[in-house]
């Protein structure tokens, strides 16, 4: 098959920009990344066929400048832009921006990208649709008869505050005979916090997981599922681990779940690899949102069904079908992602910063490490703190769970402190083990989190260590005559 | 001669000896032969009988170094700078950034008296402001970061003047 561009420029940094590189050179297609000086010795510099330097007031608003993006795919001769995930990927005025330049947005329509991200109209138009929403009451729908219909969503219920935002002003409801009080308290607490008391009330699910679904479609109003990733285990609304299957799913609720999903993208006229997000608790799932551009998460759907989800990307965008049909997506295995941060898992998840002294990689049977640093570069706290995403794949979940392990241990990277041992612990625990995870499961289990007391022979291991390697220790046991160091020995 | 190493705010005590052709560590009463080879990627540390791979980095006086799995930091306590830090300025006289971050505001200045539990330093990190507060009386001799700073995490962001008397 011809390749669908001959260059394509890519507006994103880290890892990302590493794996979006790795598609382009199988297909044999020209890379070109965009970077900001604090990246000059990041490995998607060193990798990409040409590096265009922007600017910015901070290193994340360079790439966040859409005129010198879109300059610098001009001047290079780039026929695409890949936007990979967060900056401008979802962003109205840029992919216009870029349609205008006469340059291919390896993503949806600008109509796509402003429908689902308007939370309000993409939850409308989903509803509208016959798919399912979370029971919901809008006090501005009709302010006068809110208590009443706040009560018919039943309990438990979530009061939000319209304007609000952060968690600030949220109650659970669980006894409907205080919601009229509780809906006060909302109200006052909204007009503190953002001065304006209107609210909304949806149902709230207990200990909800978190469940998507990858959709992928094309211009020619083809829609197929690649099936789901359950992405519960997360810390401060911020996914750690996500994995396919999920294993909360019954085969009959896996099927449900994924034709809802590839359902809402058809409905929306959808082209692009995009991501439709559920809660689900107690046997039932909602819609919460649509994600229009690659996930973070994507390499667990590539491990089990062997796509390449950034190949369909640019062919759908270069305007042609869909390599594959539903039919020809089947799961082999299960997969699971760690993302690995530059943070203090014991400290609270607080990021950490260093230089990049040394990288010890995991490598074997099942193991993909998607890694966006080289040693020699700085981690700073200008950029998010996700540094790596490994993934690993196996038979079953028990053998995923196992190499993970062995990957985990020997990921090191010294020079910044990262989560990895945090991350093969909360591998190891039995609960995790069990797949009986839920979005507050980190917060529930906050032992995870803590670092346990080191092994005293692992202590020994890191003194002996320490000790051969700083010369002043070295010298002086050298220079001490044979005599006087055994004789040392014995001494307090 | 019997040196010091720093691991997670704890001090440990080994001396390393060099006889009958090989390196002998004691660390408390136990004396174990230890060896260090390298060939490129991981290295082979042993330790008593058992060989196990390493990895370590050494940045001036700190050794990182991932064993059995895990990551840790080892700072050299250099005896005499050790000894300097013991018998004058102690560590506790400075002030440490706890998580790395931005300095919202500077709120003391060189030579002002605080009191336990004054704020020094207003700093930012993941979007939530931390007051930094005096760990005991004293006067403030440096102030190391001004307004709109960023830092590292562990960067010292106030010296206080030795205290007296003690």
């Amino acid at each position: 098959m011809t390749k669908p561009f001959s260059r394509v420029l890519i507006a994103n940094r880290g890892e990302i920009a590493v794996r979006i590189i790795r598609t382009l050179r199988r297909l044999g297609i020209d890379s070109v990344v965009v970077f900001h000086e604090a990246d000059r010795a990041s490995p998607a510099v060193q990798q990409a066929d040409q590096a265009v330097e922007i600017k910015g007031s901070t290193p994340v608003a360079a790439y966040l400048d859409a005129e010198q993006i879109i300059a610098a795919a001009k001047s290079t001769g780039s026929e695409a832009i890949h936007p990979g995930y967060g900056f401008l990927s979802e962003n109205t005025a840029f992919a216009r921006a870029v349609a205008d330049a006469g340059i291919v947005f390896v993503g949806p329509t600008p109509d796509a990208i402003e429908l689902m991200g308007d939370k309000i109209r993409a939850r409308a138009f989903v509803e509208s649709h016959g798919f399912p929403v979370a029971p919901s009451a809008i006090e501005d729908d009709d302010p006068s008869t809110f208590n009443e219909r706040a009560r018919a969503v039943g309990a438990p219920l979530l009061i939000k505050p319209s304007a609000g935002g952060g968690g600030k002003g949220m109650r659970i409801v669980r006894d409907l005979s205080l919601l009229d009080e509780e809906i006060e308290r909302a109200r006052s607490e909204g007009q503190r916090y953002f001065g304006d008391g209107r609210l909304y009330v949806e149902r709230y699910v207990e200990n909800p997981r978190h469940i998507e679904v990858q959709v992928m479609g094309d211009a020619h109003g083809n829609v197929i599922h690649l099936f789901e990733r359950e992405c519960s285990v997360q810390r401060r609304f911020q996914k750690i681990v996500e994995e396919t299957p999920s294993p909360a799913l019954t085969p009959e609720l896996r099927v449900r779940i994924c034709e809802t999903a590839a359902g809402i993208a058809r409905a929306a006229g959808y082209r692009n690899a995009g991501t439709v997000e559920f809660i689900y608790g107690n046997g039932e799932f909602y819609f919460l949102e649509m994600n229009t551009r690659l996930q973070v998460e994507h390499p667990v759907t590539e491990m089990v069904t062997g796509i390449d989800l950034v190949a369909e990307q640019l062919s759908v965008a270069a305007g042609r079908p869909l390599s594959v049909s539903q039919a020809d997506v089947a799961v082999t295995g299960h997969a699971i992602e760690y993302r690995i941060y530059a943070e203090s898992p014991a400290q609270g998840f607080t990021p950490t910063t260093g230089r990049v002294l040394r990288l010890g990689l995991p490598e074997g049977d099942g193991i993909r490490l998607d890694l966006g640093i080289a040693e020699g570069q700085r981690v700073t706290s200008a950029f998010d703190p996700m540094l790596a995403k490994l993934v690993v794949h196996g038979a079953d979940r028990a053998e995923a769970i196992a190499r993970a392990d062995r990957a985990l241990a020997d990921f090191a990277l010294l020079g910044c402190e990262t989560n990895a041992e945090f991350l093969r612990r909360l591998n190891a625990d039995e609960a995790f083990g069990r797949g009986d995870v839920h979005t507050g499961f980190l917060d529930a289990n906050p032992q995870i989190a803590a670092e346990p007391e080191l092994e005293p022979a692992t202590l020994a291991r890191l003194l002996a260590t320490a000790s051969l390697l700083t010369r002043p220790v070295r010298d002086a046991a050298d220079a001490v005559p044979e005599l006087h160091a055994a004789m040392g020995a014995w001494r307090n | 001669m019997r040196h010091l190493f720093k691991l997670d705010n704890q001090e440990h005590a080994v001396w390393l000896t060099w006889r009958d052709g090989r390196y002998f560590l004691l660390i408390g009463d136990s004396e174990q032969p230890v060896a260090l080879e390298g060939a490129g990627g991981r290295d082979r540390l042993t330790v008593g009988n058992v060989t196990v791979p390493v990895l370590a980095a050494v940045d001036g006086d700190d050794i990182h170094i991932h064993v059995d799995g895990i990551t840790r930091t080892l700072r050299y306590l250099d005896p005499i700078r050790h000894y300097a830090a013991h018998s004058g300025a102690s560590v506790d006289d400075v002030i440490l950034a706890p998580m790395p971050g931005t300095v919202v505001q500077a709120i003391v200045s060189p030579g002002q008296a605080v009191a336990r539990g004054d704020t020094l330093v207003v700093i930012e990190s993941m979007k939530l402001e931390t007051a930094i507060k005096s760990p005991r009386d004293g006067v403030v001799e440096t102030v190391h970061v001004s307004t709109g700073m960023t830092f590292d995490r562990s960067a010292p962001l106030v010296t206080l003047a030795p205290a007296t008397g003690a």
